[in-house]
């Protein structure tokens, strides 16, 4: 009995799609939680943040901040772990304007420096003026950039309020009340304690960093090299939730909805493929043969 | 003679560089300074050799029309609309608006896209490697699975206990094994970079 032409060509067809099926079916899963309001999961779902300590902390380093301050957000964060930081970066950016601070963004590393650009878009289209938000640019060359730009931190031709600010104060990196480095792996806040400090004693250094890096630079904080650092999840929600009435709602939530789905998925995905050898194994020889 | 060379120019950078950081003289300064400027211009000359070897990369694909033409094409036509951007008359270089808009609307989504698959791809990783057998597999999944757990967002009492189960997995096994880690390399670092600049060891380096 042979099968009909048109049924020969669906075959591929059919089996890329049962190939894409369980893939397009969590896109939409996760798509559909995401869409679900954070709010409505209640208390039995959430993102444990009940530690306090460090949201604190950046708390009391916002706080010695004067009305007007200069802030300098070193922005280099790279794309792998972005999505982790922020709702962080954007909750601290937000704190920081409802403060009063004048900010200057600045990356060392390519990927910063796109990111940066995404955020100043998205700052401007909610209304940022040129007299709170000035971009410094790029400065490549990761660390040899960073030592480069502790002399003079302004580019050539750079305009504005803020930035003529930052010339009256020297425009070296002594012009900042503090700074901001929103970290990543390419270039760490660990560069700015190493290479930095030693040149600029008295700068302080507040950081957002990923989870990942949160072993490397806890020494930091314990030393009072880093002024505050926020670098896990919870500790990051703990500080987005205090300062969630200060964006008027607009920093990105973090719904623990879409991270239960993903997490479970994940799970049943690791139990299917740890256990499945063993269940083969168990199985007598005929329904080895049938299955 | 080359590698005696390289240690001599290694051994001068690194000690004015660290003679600046603990004598404050000018004149060292501007010589630290210069030598910080020289470092920049070397890592953007660099990044500029790698980009033109990109390029001349695809280029041949480009012109023999063989089934990467179209990746050659994405790819070049790519570099060359951020060129056009940053380089035309009148543009403000990396800081222009077209650059931005170009990388804001087009770059960043597509990237983060990209990044985001990274979760399905992982997962597709371990089943993979399960389907092997391989014992250092099984035990990278194991563990997986337990932090996993920890991390689930749960409220109440459970979510309580996970939560101070796993910053307990982080702050002291993890920990310890990174900054563990860390050391090592720091040590071994150290020793090549000792030998490379003695000039102890094999010549076939």
């Amino acid at each position: 009995m042979n099968e009909s032409p048109r049924t020969d060509r669906r075959a591929p067809a059919n089996a890329a799609l049962r190939v894409a099926a369980p893939v397009l079916a969590l896109l939409a899963l996760l798509a559909l939680a995401t869409l679900v309001p954070p709010d409505l999961a209640g208390a039995a779902l959430r993102i444990e943040s009940t530690d306090r300590t460090r949201a604190n902390g950046m708390d009391a380093a916002f706080d010695r901040l004067s009305d007007r301050a200069l802030v300098l957000v070193a922005f280099d964060a790279d794309l792998g772990t972005y999505a982790e930081t922020r709702p962080v970066v954007r909750a601290a950016i937000a704190d920081l304007r409802a403060r009063g601070a004048r900010l200057a963004i600045v990356s060392f590393t390519a990927e910063g420096r796109a990111l940066a650009v995404a955020e100043l878009s998205r700052l401007q289209r909610l209304g940022a003026e040129d007299d709170e938000i000035a971009d410094l640019g790029f400065a490549g060359a990761a660390e040899a950039g960073l030592v480069g730009a502790i002399p003079n931190i302004v580019p050539r031709g750079a305009e504005g309020s803020i930035v003529e600010a930052i010339r009256s104060r020297g425009s070296d990196l002594d012009a900042f009340a503090l700074v901001l480095v929103v970290s990543g792996g390419d270039l760490s806040v660990r560069s700015w304690v190493e290479q930095v400090l030693p040149r600029v004693p008295d700068l302080p250094i507040a950081a957002i960093a990923p989870t990942f890096l949160e072993p490397e630079l806890a020494p930091y904080l314990r030393t009072g090299q880093l002024r505050a650092l926020l670098a896990t999840v919870p500790e990051g929600l703990a500080y987005v939730d205090g300062i969630a009435e200060a964006d008027h709602g607009r920093a990105a939530a973090v719904g623990a909805l879409p991270m239960l789905v993903g997490l479970l998925v994940a799970l049943g995905v690791m139990a299917q493929s740890l256990l499945a050898p063993l269940v083969r194994r168990s199985r007598p020889d005929r329904w080895r043969r049938v299955g | 003679m080359r590698r005696s060379l390289t240690a001599g120019l290694a051994l001068a950078t690194g000690a004015i560089l660290l003679l600046d950081l603990l004598i404050i003289n000018p004149s060292l300064e501007l010589l630290a300074g210069g030598v910080v400027e020289l470092l920049i211009l070397l890592a953007a000359a660099a990044a500029v050799g790698g980009a033109a070897t990109l390029a001349a990369h695809h280029l041949p694909g480009l012109a023999s029309g063989g089934h990467d033409r179209w990746d050659a094409v994405m790819l070049l036509g790519g570099m060359g609309l951020i060129l056009m951007a940053g380089l035309r008359p009148g543009s403000n270089g990396s800081s222009d608006p077209a650059v931005n808009w170009l990388i804001s609307a087009l770059l960043v989504p597509i990237a983060s896209s990209l990044f985001a698959l990274v979760f399905l791809f992982l997962l597709g990783a371990v089943r993979r490697g399960l389907s092997i057998g391989t014992r250092e597999a099984t035990i990278t999944v194991v563990a997986a699975s337990v932090m996993v757990i920890l991390l689930l967002p749960l409220g109440g009492a459970a979510g309580a206990a996970l939560a101070t189960t796993a910053s307990w997995v982080r702050d002291v096994p993890l920990a310890a094994v990174f900054r563990g880690l860390l050391i090592g390399i720091a040590i071994l670092v150290s020793v090549s970079a000792a030998r490379i600049l003695l000039g102890v060891g094999s010549t076939d380096d």
